[in-house]
């Protein structure tokens, strides 16, 4: 029977109903759990970006505005509405004043698309906090850009040079991982991922100018 | 053959990375921390054992003709629950694992155990040989990735052992190191373990 015409492709045919449906079976009871973990893990990233600014406002500590998620989420953050920008946007505000903006954004990295939050100042010049929400480089190198000592480099660093011109900066520039830098335009490359380390400077330079022209204008 | 000599045969003797030259891709790409490597193996001892056990399971029923499709669903199977698994109860643990759970799927120890052993075997052999084989292949990791994290991070685990005073070696973190690391772990076992005279 096994060396007829029909059985391997009914063979077949039976474990992949019995596999799929049992991998369709875990995946649907599960979907929730991921979706909802997923959506949290956003949120209190976007909350941490501008949770520095929040502190400031009303006189309190970063850490206990994380601490108080999913509240102070709700009591600060608010969603921007969609504009041409086409761009996940939100802002931190604090007793009717704007005090951060924060913004999802994208770029190419080695082996795939690079999605990124991005916290700015309300003249959207500046970089508050940066952190990546999905990356698909390799792991163990350009996959370190996630690293806390890479991603913190670029706290307070302004990406519009010049207000009003299209000038941006194209003045960083990247030094050894093993090395300190010696002034403020000098970034350390992630070891052996070059491509990605200039990926990342190459994606906020674009968005953030895009944004800034964007939101200049209006 | 006992499931103790079944275990040390497949774990050691007859070792997938160092005597069967398999799952050497993987062996480059994930050996830079120590984290990473053993992750990577308890992935590989799961996936392989259970692979293992419901190949062996099916493999009277199981056509020639379609055995590897069988094979390498099955194995796909196994990776995804784990997955699924991983991002519902252990969040944070699949963040930090990112694609090495996927990347269990490639690896050539799973569908080489599959072929050269689950086919031939009883269920729960199998699975002893499948854990054997996913230890062996952890212990190698773990190895390359102690040397490469050590003298290229100067850590072991994510907690530094050497001090600020320590140059770290960049091509330690690079793959090419993982190459003449394996080159050498090789030779040495040829030499000391298996004896062979060059």
């Amino acid at each position: 029977m096994k060396d007829s015409f029909f059985y391997p492709i009914l063979f077949m045919l039976v474990i992949v109903i019995i596999f799929v449906g049992v991998l369709a079976v875990a995946y649907r009871s599960s979907e929730g759990k991921i979706e909802k973990y997923r959506i949290d893990e956003y949120n209190k990233t976007v909350l941490k970006l501008m949770a520095d600014k929040i502190a400031a406002a009303i006189d309190a500590d970063a850490s206990e505005i994380n601490a108080a998620y999913p509240e102070s989420f709700a009591q600060y953050v608010k969603e921007l509405p969609e504009s041409d920008l086409d761009k996940r946007a939100f802002s931190a505000v604090v007793h009717d004043n704007t005090v951060a903006y924060c913004f999802e954004i994208k770029g190419k990295g080695l082996w795939g698309s690079i999605r990124a939050l991005v916290a700015l100042s309300t003249d959207y010049r500046t970089i508050i906090d940066f952190a990546l929400v999905d990356q698909m480089e390799t792991p163990g190198l350009g996959a370190r850009i996630e690293e806390p000592w890479f991603l913190s480099q670029f706290r307070n660093r302004f990406f519009i040079l010049n207000p009003g011109t299209e000038e941006l900066t194209g003045k960083y520039e990247y030094i050894a991982e093993t090395q300190e830098p010696e002034n403020d335009m000098q970034l350390r490359r992630v070891t052996g991922a070059t491509i990605t380390s200039d990926a990342v400077v190459r994606m906020l330079k674009g968005e953030i100018s895009e944004i800034y022209k964007h939101y200049e204008g209006q | 053959m006992k499931r103790k000599d079944i275990f040390l045969t497949s774990a050691f003797t007859e070792n997938s990375v160092w005597r069967q030259i398999l799952g050497i891709c993987s062996a480059l790409a994930v050996t830079n921390l120590m984290m990473n490597s053993l992750i990577m193996g308890v992935g590989v001892i799961f996936s392989t054992a259970f692979a293992n056990m419901t190949i062996s399971f099916i493999r009277e029923w199981t056509p020639r003709s379609v055995r590897m499709m069988v094979q390498t669903l099955i194995i796909a199977a196994y990776v995804i629950l784990v997955d699924i698994a991983l991002k519902a109860w252990l969040p944070q643990i699949s963040k930090q694992l990112g694609p090495y759970v996927g990347l269990i799927i490639t690896n050539c120890i799973l569908m080489g155990r599959a072929e050269a052993f689950a086919m031939q075997n009883k269920p729960l052999d199998s699975f002893v040989d499948g854990v054997g084989a996913g230890v062996g292949y952890t212990l190698v990791l773990l190895v390359i990735s102690f040397i490469r994290e050590l003298f290229g991070f100067g850590s072991i685990f994510g907690f530094q052992v050497l001090g600020a005073w320590w140059t770290k070696w960049s091509i330690m973190v690079m793959a090419p190191s993982a190459f003449f690391i394996l080159a050498m772990f090789i030779w040495f076992i040829n030499t000391y373990y298996y004896k062979v005279k060059a």
